[in-house]
């Protein structure tokens, strides 16, 4: 009997085991033999015969139990490691796709000034005088009309040359108080290293009753918004000019490469201009038939925002389609 | 416009203004600063004077010099073609390091010794006023023989370069930045002397008169000079190649100088072009009357000699530096000067970018300045008095309070600092009452017309940076308009697109006309085109985002890369010049990495793959045969997309000839209009909680048959247990001759119970009697 305990320890696979299995439990196995053995003992001994033979029946059976557990634990661990992966082998690059700097750049400053309660307003590319210059206190002649060389049309429509129209037609159809901003595509004819026929622009326009809109308003929001696209940056404001506002500034940071110390992209001055801005001019509002009414507005340049954030040197690759560039903003 | 540190000091004192502080305060009045350089020049250059001059007896080209520099007398060796005996020059001495990093040591050159150099300007780093040596004299001050030249403040300078904006024309003289600047340092303006006529002269009207017509809207001013031995200091040549302007005669210089110092507009005419040949009196007679065009124009004896503001023949210039010359004072209003040449545009001279945004309106300021150079450096005789003619002007006159003030700007500015502000800018307020000030504009600030522009003043004077920043307070006003959701859904497709391994791209909206053309799209109608394109290559409105992404593709595979995945959503125009958005994709390429997994050899995309890709961007679509009228598309695989049975765009196989063109491997192009996709909220069905059931109906189908009417067949005689069947194999085979074999899988779901195998074979019976009777199908 001994020799059966042995013999379930040391069996090396399942197969084995069942092997053994079957010349113990089987029909024809030996514990079917040791209970034909015991017709042949005698009365008084049986209870005892039969008492030693469950015990090693039921100590064979969880002796078993127990091998096969470990055999077949064992064997699905070996065929696991037949097929071992060397999965250093599927190290990968993703195949998603990126949306553009440029794009991108334009949703984050749109999500800022959407959650500081500007309404995004839209218009079309092609425009008139009117909306374009006209109402923008560019009458014809205007020598800052020199300022954005314009794309005609044969019907003396044009490109846009600003979002600035998108201001006026939305002064035209509603009331104010007016917070918008209006995102988008425009034209000038300029085309060299740093300049491109079509770029984008984000622009704001803020209206409110007379006497409440201020240019330290203008400064509060320009301030935290930069702050919000560059980090800790400094910001100053230089008096500049442009016919649609009055006073007139245009917003400079400090360098974000140099930190303010001067290099190449900075052209030494440790400043980079990145905004323009003002308090909208009289006649702009003249033009659109508002009367005691104050405002600012302010534009930018996406492109400009984008190359400096990213660090992107050329411009015109903003318009390539090149995947070298646009992977990099998966 | 360019200015130098010491140019300014002639008009206000700002000696004690280093190069930084003075571009600080140029860049907060809003001249912004584009450059500053900074003259240094070397310790022991000092001045020195030529005293011997000779030939050296070895070289040709060289010359030994004796040099006095004060405390020494020194032989220098020389090869500049234009020293010589009693020159004022700067001398190197020994120890002396040049900009270029040379030091000067006692040398002998063909055998002669040399102890020192004497210098050129642009051996000093000095802008090249001419070649050779520089020669001194008295217009840089009192030249003192061995003082080191970096003690001297014209030659040890600060140039500045500022960008004026177009309303600034005041500030396009070295007077005008000057005039500003005395408002930013509360400093007065250091006025050019009245030129004081001297009784003995002649009085110009004498030789000169002026007839004209009446209201000209122009400010003209006449003097007359009779030149003699005019010699341009070298201060003054330094200057002019500082700012990198070289005028073709000395009188020329003198007249452009006085121009750009004080911003009056000066032309010089010669006596005898005016001269009236039979006049007893050898009067010269100037007329002056509108041209047909509406310019104010001057003639002498009829022909057109120039026109005010615009230009000048060159038939009534001075022919050499001798003789009497008249000298001419101009103002024209910029408005008025700037609508005419708008209208008519004539050819205009050099001086017409001043006019046109506004000139120095005081006149004698110029002739002023002009004669006191003729006086100190020739020995001209200057006639007494002018002969002039005055437009009408009416001053501009602005009422603005304090308080209106601060209310534009949100801060509280006082009014002794307004007051103060206003009086150094020239403003004049002396009608101003109580916190109202009355203000009447200078003419030289045309620019200034509202109260507005008085604000701009006092804010650009203040200095911004001195304002404080202040939260607008906003009343309640839903902000979520109509494009704001368009941006919303703009933003979904977009990261959709890119989610499904597309790389966004933006591209010009211009388009080749020829090459649309050439593809066979419909373009802007030829009356709506663009008038004045940039290039020929971008010289239409785009109808279709295809030929920008087929572009960038080649592009890309052009720089290696083996699959192309990009997409664009943008403006496109139709052939009556109408926008719309539209979203287009294109696929070029492997449709997976070459790797591990494919053994380095990635199967190309397919139709299928294609679709799938799309789809999962746009949703649900069905496609349907279809051929464009473009001819970018293989049209045996090219598809009308259906989404929610409305067509929203196109779907195609390059054509392999324009894939061939365009060095492109297989390639698939969707275009969507985006207008058409949805952007609506969700609304959730009722949904089956019991087990579905598959079944499989292979059909023998005549190869003519497409899937899309077997498939509104199916539709239309499906009961609702059927929710959803595909085609899942099609099978040709010649036993199956004009036929092929198509299987398609059924998904059987009950919302009421689990189905049993009798329900779901009458619904497969239902459909195959539908197939049979309309379309002849049986089973296979």
């Amino acid at each position: 009997m001994k020799e059966w305990y042995e013999k379930i320890q040391t069996a090396i696979s399942v197969e084995d085991l069942e092997n053994i299995r079957i010349a113990i439990f089987g029909k024809k196995g030996l514990l079917a033999k040791q209970f034909e053995e015991m017709k042949a003992v005698p009365n008084e001994e049986k209870a005892n015969f039969a008492k030693e033979l469950n015990t090693h029946k039921n100590e064979l059976t969880s002796l078993f139990n127990e091998q096969k557990t470990v055999l077949q634990t064992k064997e699905l661990y070996e065929a696991m490691k037949a097929q071992a992966l060397d999965v250093s082998l599927y190290s990968t690059t993703s195949r998603k796709g990126a949306l553009h700097p440029v794009m991108e750049t334009m949703d984050r400053i749109v999500e800022y000034f959407s959650s500081m309660s500007f309404s995004v307003e839209t218009g079309p590319m092609v425009e008139d005088d009117f909306h374009n210059f006209e109402a923008l206190n560019l009458p014809k002649y205007h020598p800052a009309r020199d300022m954005q060389d314009t794309f005609y049309f044969k019907d003396e429509m044009l490109l846009r040359t600003h979002t600035s129209p998108v201001q006026i037609r939305t002064m035209l159809h509603t009331k104010p108080p007016i917070r918008m901003i209006a995102p988008g595509a425009v034209f000038r004819r300029d085309y060299d290293l740093t300049h491109t026929p079509m770029f984008h622009q984000v622009e704001g326009l803020l209206v409110d009753e007379e006497g409440k809109v201020s240019f330290a308003n203008l400064k509060y929001i320009l301030e935290d918004f930069l702050k919000y696209m560059f980090g800790d940056v400094e910001v100053r404001f230089r008096p500049s000019f442009f016919p649609f506002t009055e006073p007139s500034a245009e917003v400079d940071i400090s360098c974000i490469f140099c930190k303010g110390h001067g290099c190449r992209v900075c052209s030494h001055t440790g400043w980079l201009e990145v905004l323009g801005c003002g308090i909208v001019d009289p006649n702009v509002f003249k033009a659109v038939g508002y009367e005691h009414v104050s405002g600012y507005a302010f534009g930018l340049g996406v492109e400009r925002f984008a190359m400096l954030i990213h660090h992107i040197g050329d411009l015109r690759s903003l318009f390539e389609g090149d995947v070298r560039l646009l992977e990099q903003f998966q | 416009m360019i200015i130098t540190k010491s140019w300014l000091n002639e008009f206000i004192n700002i000696e004690d203004k280093s190069a930084d502080e003075l571009a600080k305060t140029l860049n907060s009045i809003g001249l912004e600063v584009d450059r500053v350089v900074q003259y240094k020049i070397p310790a022991k250059i000092v001045f020195g004077s030529v005293l011997e001059c000779e030939k050296h007896p070895d070289a040709d080209k060289l010359n030994i010099c004796k040099v006095d520099v004060g405390t020494a007398v020194y032989q220098i060796v020389c090869g500049a073609s234009n020293v010589r005996k009693g020159l004022h020059v700067a001398v190197a001495t020994l120890g002396a390091v040049m900009p270029n990093g040379l030091e000067i040591k006692p040398v002998q050159l063909r055998g002669v010794d040399s102890e020192g150099m004497i210098c050129s300007a642009s051996e000093l780093g000095l802008a090249d006023a001419s070649s050779g040596i520089l020669e001194f004299d008295s217009s840089i001050g009192k030249i003192k023989l061995g003082q080191e030249l970096c003690e001297n403040r014209y030659l040890q300078d600060t140039l500045i370069e500022i960008e004026l904006t177009a309303n600034r024309g005041d500030c396009l003289s070295i007077y005008g930045v000057a005039r500003d600047l005395c408002a930013a340092y509360n400093r007065p303006l250091l006025k050019i002397a009245d030129g004081e006529d001297d009784e003995r002269r002649m009085g110009i009207g004498r030789i000169l008169q002026l007839t004209h017509a009446d209201d000209l809207d122009v400010n003209l001013r006449y003097k007359a000079i009779e030149i003699k031995e005019l010699k341009l200091p070298f201060l003054i040549s330094l200057r002019l190649s500082q700012i990198e302007e070289k005028q073709s005669s000395e009188l020329d210089a003198f007249l452009f100088y006085t121009t750009y110092t004080t911003g009056v507009i000066l032309r010089a005419y010669d006596y005898n072009f005016f001269k009236i040949s039979d006049d007893a009196e050898k009067k010269a007679k100037i007329s002056l009357s509108l041209d047909n065009l509406g310019f104010a124009t001057i003639y002498a004896k009829e022909k057109v000699v120039s026109i005010v503001g615009v230009n000048q023949q060159d038939c009534s210039k001075m022919p050499e530096n001798e003789g009497i010359a008249i000298i001419e004072a101009s103002y024209i209003a910029p408005h008025i000067i700037s609508k005419q040449m708008a209208e008519n545009k004539i050819e205009s001279g050099p001086l017409f970018y001043r006019t046109s945004r506004g000139s120095e309106p005081t006149l004698n300021i110029g002739l002023n300045y002009c004669i006191g150079l003729f006086d100190k450096n020739s020995s001209s005789e200057i006639y007494g008095g002018s002969v002039e003619l005055c437009d009408e002007y009416e001053s501009v006159l602005i009422t603005i309070s304090v308080d209106e003030i601060n209310s534009i700007i949100g801060a509280k500015i006082d009014k002794t600092t307004i007051t103060k502000i206003l009086q150094n800018l020239g403003f004049d307020i002396s009608k101003s009452q109580g916190t109202n000030f009355v203000i009447l504009v200078p003419r030289y600030r045309h620019d200034i017309v509202n109260k507005q522009d008085i604000v701009e003043e006092i804010v650009r004077l203040v200095g911004i940076d001195n304002i404080p920043s202040k939260p607008f307070v906003l009343k309640e006003k839903n902000p979520l308009s109509s494009g704001y959701f368009e941006f919303k859904k703009l933003r979904k497709y977009r990261h959709s697109a890119a989610n499904q391994g597309f790389f966004e791209t933006v591209h010009f909206v211009f388009n080749e006309k020829a090459k649309l053309q050439e593809y066979g799209f419909a373009c802007i109608d030829e009356s709506l085109e663009l008038l004045n394109p940039i290039v020929n290559t971008l010289d239409t409105m785009r109808p279709t985002l295809m030929l920008g992404l087929l572009n960038a593709a080649s592009l890309n595979v052009k720089s290696g890369y083996k699959d192309v995945r990009l997409f664009e959503i943008d403006s496109v125009f139709s052939s009556a010049r109408h926008e719309s958005i539209k979203m287009a994709f294109i696929y070029s390429g492997d449709a997976y990495k070459d790797g591990i997994l494919n053994g380095g050899r990635s199967s190309k995309m397919d139709f299928g793959a294609f679709v799938q890709l799309v789809s999962n961007v746009v949703g649900d679509v069905d496609l349907v045969a279809y051929v464009p009228e473009h001819t970018l598309a293989n049209p045996y695989q090219c598809a009308k997309i259906m989404l929610n049975n409305q067509e929203i765009g196109e779907l195609f196989k390059l054509h392999p000839i324009v894939q061939d063109a365009m060095d492109l491997d297989e390639t698939f192009i969707c275009e969507i209009d985006f207008s058409k996709l949805s952007f609506n909220l969700v609304e959730a069905k009722a949904y089956s909680k019991y087990q579905a059931s598959f079944r499989d109906l292979s059909l023998v189908v005549p190869n003519n048959l497409t899937y899309d009417e077997i498939q509104r067949v199916i539709k239309e005689s499906k009961s609702e247990q059927i929710v959803r069947f595909y085609p899942v194999d099609k099978y040709i085979d010649q036993s199956l001759g004009e036929n092929s074999s198509l299987t398609l899988r059924f998904v059987l779901q009950s919302l009421e119970k689990t189905l049993e195998e009798d329900d779901i074979t009458s619904n497969m019976n239902a459909i195959l009697t539908a197939l049979n009777e309309r379309l002849g199908l049986i089973l296979r």
